[in-house]
């Protein structure tokens, strides 16, 4: 068992994560910002920051798209960080740790958020009556138990899991945990498909080879690549301009010509 | 859209409220109708000041805000703008057909979220993440809070600017933005980057490093130095697209994080992969 007063701050890292979606969605929730929270709760700060770097790459792709829904971040992150700085068992530990808890988070959210229909029911019930002050209620009643959730679970699994999880983690061979790391470098590859699958089409797919090719053999960093990409898009966009005005209703034929020349 | 009146009802105080409580977007999601409370939620002061007089208005411009949302989050103040406009016109008009204040707005949630999400989190957010992340793994605080800042910025800018833009805009200047094809135009401007910067993180951080070797004892070969010879980071690109088929086949992402678990740690005690 763990100190009830370091697992509280814990939970109360947890609750505070999706308090970041009523104050604008600033990423503030993500392993990057409270792997550095978590490992001051636990007087390691610089761990914290690597960790939570490390699990930010890894769940880079777990971010809510459309209509898909990621794995749980929020308390996926922090108990991984926080066991790995307890256990003193570094980023491999970290990754193993957060993708089934995250997953397992996922699962029990997808249970509770069943209600989440019948609570926004409410707030149409004051609308019909011209009362906005239900609507603010549903909008706080369905968010705050999303806090308390994250909450619990991670209060929860820090208090219980620490003498467990170190059991656990004596028990994996070195090779498995090797393994997982493995894994877990290819895993950003799941979030790059799914961006990719969202942007791609006949027009940037050949720039998506421009930006891997740039990297493999240029040693081009990201910001460099993304300004090489700026530079394309003006120049395309100027193109585009210095020719003949476009006609409203002949746009159409217009983008095909200038996707074929460029 | 015929202007009855040039009298304007809301001011720049009413557009700010709603940037500010656009601010709330992704709390209160739900399945059914996902952002429908938090935009409701944004619009309830300005329905109050438009239809306030008329307690049966004031109640069926309320459930019209209810309808099913969900967009980017930092272009949502940009529809708020556009609806601001159209419900303006809404109350000075008698004979508007509220059902087009609708059909706009949902017609602006799916180009809107795409350009959106491929620029926040297709583009910007990988950038920041790149550009930090090297920093945070070396231990260093500034990771953190570069992430917070090159995410952030532009995203306030976008919404500041994007609420007056959209209540400027109205419902007819849309039309022939859409019609100029200066919507596709940007959607390709902004696909271009984020393909581009996509390519370069799959090459850098996606990391498939062959341990096995031909032959035995010194004249062994390492596979993974013919590789690199080829293409550095060719592993990576076919990892890359193995998943990019198996999401196109609506493979359950849960199934692909258990998959590529279990078939790397299987390489990894096989002696085929390595660290």
């Amino acid at each position: 068992m763990s100190n009830v007063g370091t697992s509280l701050l814990i939970g109360l890292i947890g609750f505070m994560g999706p308090l970041d979606f009523v104050i604008g969605s600033n990423m503030l929730n993500r392993p990057i910002i409270l792997g550095p929270l978590v490992g001051l709760v636990l007087g390691n700060l610089t761990q914290g920051i690597i960790i939570g770097a490390s699990l930010e790459l890894v769940f880079m792709g777990a971010i809510s798209v459309g209509a898909y829904l990621p794995p749980d971040v929020i308390v996926g992150g922090v108990l991984g960080t926080a066991f790995a700085i307890s256990l003193g068992k570094g980023v491999g530990a970290a990754i193993a740790i957060a993708m089934p808890i995250a997953m397992l988070s996922l699962a029990i959210g997808n249970l509770t958020s069943v209600i989440f229909p019948a609570i926004a029911h409410i707030g149409d019930r004051y609308a019909k009556q011209g009362k906005p002050g239900g609507i603010t209620a549903s909008l706080w009643g369905i968010g705050l138990i999303e806090c308390t959730r994250r909450g619990i679970l991670c209060f929860l699994g820090y208090f219980v899991g620490n003498a467990g999880m170190k059991t656990l983690l004596g028990m994996i061979p070195q090779n498995v945990i090797d393994g997982l790391q493995v894994a877990a470098n290819m895993l950003p590859a799941i979030g790059f498909a799914i961006l990719l699958q969202m942007i791609i089409n006949d027009t940037v797919l050949p720039y998506f080879f421009l930006g891997f090719l740039l990297s493999a053999y240029l040693k081009v960093p990201v910001l460099g690549v993304a300004l090489f990409g700026l530079i394309i898009v003006v120049v395309k966009l100027h193109n585009d301009k210095s020719k003949p005005a476009v006609s409203a209703n002949g746009s159409v034929e217009e983008d095909i010509d200038d996707d074929d020349d460029f | 859209m015929t202007m009855t009146s040039n009298e304007k009802k809301v001011t720049d105080k009413d557009l700010r409220q709603i940037m500010w409580r656009s601010l709330t977007m992704e709390f209160g999601w739900n399945y059914e109708r996902q952002m429908h409370l938090a935009f409701a939620y944004m619009m309830a002061p300005l329905m109050k000041k438009l239809y306030g007089d008329d307690q049966k208005e004031y109640a069926e411009s309320l459930e019209r805000q209810m309808e099913f949302f969900n967009c980017t989050p930092q272009f949502v103040p940009f529809i708020g703008g556009v609806v601001a406009s159209m419900e303006e016109e809404n109350s000075k008009e008698k004979d508007f057909d509220v059902s087009t204040i609708s059909a706009i707005k949902t017609a602006l949630m799916g180009p809107l979220s795409g350009i959106g999400d491929s620029l926040f989190l297709g583009t910007l957010r990988v950038l920041a993440i790149g550009i930090a992340a090297s920093l945070s793994l070396k231990g260093n605080i500034l990771g953190p809070i570069l992430f917070l800042l090159i995410y952030n910025v532009p995203a306030y800018i976008v919404r500041y600017f994007g609420v007056k833009a959209g209540y400027n805009m109205g419902t007819s200047y849309l039309n022939k933005i859409q019609a100029s094809g200066l919507m596709d135009k940007f959607k390709d401007a902004a696909g271009i980057l984020g393909v581009m910067v996509i390519g370069a993180m799959t090459q850098n951080m996606v990391v498939v490093k062959v341990v096995a070797k031909f032959g035995t004892g010194k004249t062994a070969t390492s596979l993974q130095s013919i590789l690199d010879g080829i293409l550095p980071g060719l592993l990576s690109l076919v990892v890359l697209y193995i998943f990019y088929v198996l999401n196109k086949k609506k493979v359950n992402v849960l199934w692909q994080l258990l998959g590529a678990t279990v078939i790397g740690v299987l390489l990894t005690v096989w002696g085929v992969l390595g660290v």
